[in-house]
Formats: C-alpha cells, sequence, structure tokens
C-alpha cells in the first residue's frame, strides 16, 4: 500500500492504497470526490481534468503517490456555500453545457488557464480547452463564458 | 499551397416518425398558489427541452417559466413519451403540453366567468390573472382562480392531453403519401483551406441559416445549432469507424476516433429563421438533428471550390482529399466510392 498526505481544495487529506491507483480513483474512491468524472481513463477525454500545484492535469493519468504533499484542486473546490465560482457563473449564463459530463474538466481547465493568465485570447482559450472533449455544444458557449468569466475575474465587469 | 473555398449545403429534415405512431401525452395543473405543475414522460438530455417545454405551459396559462414545475421522466408516474428522438420533443411533447394546459385553463375561465360576470370566451390568462379581454383592470389572480376551482366550484384546474403527429401512410407502389406532420429547412455555408501538399483541410468558418419555426428559446436554439454543426465537422473530415475483416471495430476508443476537440471548431455564425408553423405549439417545429445535416456537404463543396477535388464519401481526410487532388480524373465518381 502506497501512503499518500495531500492538500485538497485547502483541506489536508491521507489515504492508503494500492501503489496502483490513479489521482483520479483516489479522489473518487476514497474522498468520494466524484464531480471529477471518470470518462475514457487513458487521457483523451479531459472529464478528470484536476489542477495539481497549479496545472491543469490528467487525474486518469497521474498516480495517487504522485501527488504525495501537493495541492490539488478539484471541481468541488470552486463553488462556496454562498456563491458559485464566477466561471461555473459564466457557464450558467450562457448555457454552456448540455449534457454536463464534461462540464467539470472544462471548468477546471478554464480555471487553469485563467489563474496563469487572467486575459487570454480567443485563440489561448482554444488552446487550455482543447483536452476536453464535448460532444454536445460544439465548444462556441463555452469560450464565450470562459472570456466573460475573464473579464468579471479582471474586474472589467460586474457578476450577472 | 494553402488555397481557400466556400460551399454551401442545404436540408430539409422532417420532425416526427415516419408514418409510424409517436404519441406525447401530459398532465399540466395548475396550484392554489398560482403555480403550476407539469407532468411529462420526455426525459431532458441537457438539450433544454424541460426549459422549452415549461415555457410552453407558462405562456398557455399567462405565468412565468419560474411558477411551472416540471416532473419528468418517471415511468412510474408520468405518461410515456416516445422520447427525445426524431427532432421530436418541441414539437410532439410541446403539443400535448399545450393541449393540457389549455383544458386547465378553460377550467379556470369557467370558474373566473361567473365571479367576474362575464362568459368564459371573454377571458384571457396573462400576468398571472385570470382577465377580461380588453379590461385588464377586471381580473383575478389565477392563484385565487385555482384555489376556487378546487374548493368552491370543485372542478380542479387540471388538464391531460395526448399528440401524435397526423400522417398519410405512403402508397407502396406510387410512393404517395405525407409520411411527415411538418419539416424543417436549413443552408449552412462552410469556408475551408486545403492545403495541397498534405490535403489536410482546416474548416474555418460556417454560418448557419437554420428555420424551426418559432425559436421558443433562441439560446438553446443556437446551442442545439453549434453542437450540431461540431458532429458535422467531425463527420465531414474526421470521424470514422474503422473495422477489420472480421468485422470488429479497429478504433473503438477515442484515442483514434477522432472527433472535433475546440481547436478543430471553425468560427460559427447562427441565424435562426423565425417562421411560424400553424401545427405546432406556439407555432415551433424542432431543431436537434437537422443542426448536422448540411455541414458535411456544405465543407465538401468547399472542399470542391477550393482545389477542385471532389469527395464522395466521408469523412474528407487528407489522405482522400491528397488523392482527390492528385488525380486528374474527378469524373470517375466510382473511383471514391467505398470498395464492394
Amino acid at each position: 500500500m502506497t501512503d499518500v498526505t495531500l492538500t485538497i481544495n485547502g483541506e489536508e487529506r491521507s489515504a492508503s492504497v494500492p501503489p496502483e491507483t490513479s489521482l483520479l480513483r483516489l479522489l473518487r474512491d476514497e474522498f468520494y470526490l466524484t464531480g471529477s468524472k471518470l470518462g475514457c481513463d487513458v487521457g483523451d477525454c479531459g472529464a478528470c481534468t484536476v489542477i495539481v500545484d497549479g496545472l491543469p492535469v490528467n487525474a486518469c493519468l497521474m498516480l495517487a503517490g504522485q501527488v504525495d504533499g501537493r495541492d490539488v484542486v478539484t471541481i468541488e473546490g470552486l463553488a462556496t456555500l454562498e456563491d458559485l465560482h464566477p466561471i461555473q457563473k459564466a457557464f450558467e449564463e450562457f448555457a454552456s453545457l448540455q449534457c454536463g459530463f464534461c462540464g467539470p474538466g472544462v471548468i477546471i481547465a478554464a480555471k487553469g488557464l485563467l489563474d496563469r493568465n487572467p486575459d487570454p485570447t480567443k485563440e489561448e482559450i482554444k488552446d487550455a480547452l482543447s483536452g476536453n472533449l464535448c460532444r454536445c455544444t460544439g465548444y462556441t458557449k463555452m469560450i464565450e463564458a470562459v472570456q466573460d468569466a475573464a473579464r468579471i475575474l479582471r474586474g472589467e465587469k460586474e457578476a450577472a | 499551397m494553402k488555397k481557400r473555398g466556400k460551399g454551401m449545403g442545404c436540408m430539409w429534415y422532417p420532425i416526427g416518425f415516419t408514418v409510424m405512431a409517436n404519441p406525447s401525452a401530459a398532465t399540466v395543473k395548475v396550484n392554489e398558489d398560482g403555480t403550476a405543475t407539469l407532468i411529462t414522460g420526455t426525459v431532458e438530455t441537457g438539450q433544454g427541452s424541460l426549459t422549452v417545454l415549461g415555457q410552453i405551459a407558462a405562456e398557455e396559462l399567462g405565468i412565468s417559466t419560474d411558477d411551472v414545475h416540471v416532473v419528468s421522466a418517471d415511468t412510474d408516474a408520468t405518461p410515456m413519451d416516445t422520447g427525445a428522438i426524431a427532432s421530436r420533443t418541441t414539437y410532439v411533447t410541446g403539443n400535448a403540453i399545450q393541449l393540457a394546459a389549455e383544458k386547465a385553463k378553460n377550467i379556470l375561465f369557467d370558474v373566473a366567468a361567473p365571479m367576474l360576470g362575464v362568459r368564459p370566451d371573454q377571458l384571457e390568462a396573462k400576468d398571472r390573472r385570470i382577465q377580461v379581454k380588453g379590461f385588464p383592470q377586471s381580473c383575478l389572480p389565477i392563484g385565487e382562480v385555482a384555489a376556487h376551482a378546487q374548493n368552491g366550484a370543485g372542478t380542479p384546474a387540471l388538464g391531460s392531453a395526448s399528440y401524435n403527429p397526423p400522417t398519410v401512410a405512403m402508397d407502396p407502389e406510387t410512393g404517395q403519401g405525407k409520411p411527415f406532420s411538418t419539416y424543417v429547412y436549413a443552408t449552412q455555408i462552410a469556408e475551408v483551406e486545403v492545403d495541397e501538399e498534405t490535403g489536410e483541410v482546416e474548416v474555418l468558418r460556417i454560418a448557419a441559416a437554420h428555420d424551426c419555426g418559432t425559436a421558443i428559446n433562441p439560446m438553446l436554439v443556437e446551442g442545439q445549432i453549434q453542437g450540431g454543426i461540431s458532429m458535422g465537422v467531425g463527420m465531414a473530415i474526421q470521424e470514422e469507424m474503422l473495422f477489420d475483416d472480421e468485422g470488429r471495430q479497429i478504433n473503438p476508443n477515442l484515442t483514434n476516433y477522432i472527433m472535433p476537440t475546440s481547436l478543430d471548431m471553425p468560427d460559427l455564425e447562427v441565424d435562426i429563421v423565425e417562421n411560424f408553423d400553424p401545427t405546432g405549439p406556439f407555432g415551433a417545429k424542432g431543431v436537434g438533428e437537422p443542426t448536422a445535416v448540411a455541414t458535411s456537404a456544405a465543407i465538401c463543396n468547399a472542399i470542391y471550390d477550393a482545389v477542385g477535388a471532389r469527395i464522395y464519401n466521408l469523412p474528407a481526410t487528407a489522405e482522400k482529399v491528397l488523392a482527390a487532388i492528385k488525380s486528374k480524373d474527378h469524373s470517375d465518381r466510382q473511383k471514391y466510392l467505398p470498395a464492394g
């Protein structure tokens, strides 16, 4: 078994798991954080995207043992009891999601982008979301929502 | 060298099943607090159908969409619905809901008429009130009328209805008939860039004009069209199921079955062509599947415009486009058809 202690959404958590356990399985099966979705499990679809030490990664491609001592943000870490995160709000406002299965991964990928680049171009947004497959929406309304959320996070626009 | 071209695809598409029965049913009840409950068997799959169906019930009852509580897709309790298929939900389920809401509304009119001292046909439902047409100051809150229907008149304000699109079976000899109750129409124009050396196609821009009858929720219609175009782009240049000699799919995964990512999406321009269909709920028809129909035709025509190569089977992969560019004999249609 591998002992892992990491910070998830600002809280220190520990678990003891078989060494082959992926970060995604650790989050879902040990900590019941089921917002990160299990899609392809081989890094193609991006539905499991989480932020590790500031960078978006596919949680299915990372071993639990690799995140020992590191900082992980999942979709559950974005909203507060009072409010949605501005990116989540913009996705709601723009009807950016349809079936929604890719949603947590897309929103985390967008957060990963905006944390590093608060004023991205449309091409940079497309590039940042290119690891997240969506069968429903054609991505257009997602890109618009990320642009809008960026304006709100930069303080150029009031939240809706 | 990269060459640009433009192409157009036009289509019509039917709403509902081909002649076969595909009914929907619904129950609408107006509650004593002025809200309404809509009971329908249809399933929300993310396209926003329950929002649109709630809007239809609200419009018929003169209340806000937020006032409509939708209960859906519980086969123990809701009427069976043929399903979120055949681009039929807004049209078929919507018609059933409008009819059910109208029945509930007529009960409210019957109850309100003596209270307001007019005939039922002089009433209308608007702004959460039952009011006299032309004299909106003579009115009662809809919840008060619903309460009186329940507790005074003893005729609770509820209605159930079903709808099955009327069709005429096709004659097996002449092929004549009317297999669908209504149709939608669309035109899409694509602009592509084709690399003459590699055959690679990039779709730069697509403009899509779609008729869906009345667009009950234009934002959701736009979402359907944008999503359909992404499927159409995949169908046109990327997505292909490959099989081995035994008939087993050799790319049953997202690594080898290539679908569009955000980087593959062209700039989209959506134009909703408003049009009232008298057979639909508030003039609405449908928008689901038709959105993906014209895309691949428009893209293949654009490829032809760019490099003079005709692609007769999809997807127009780089290999196929390059072979078509190199072959000067574009008239030999058989060449590009699948083997066998």
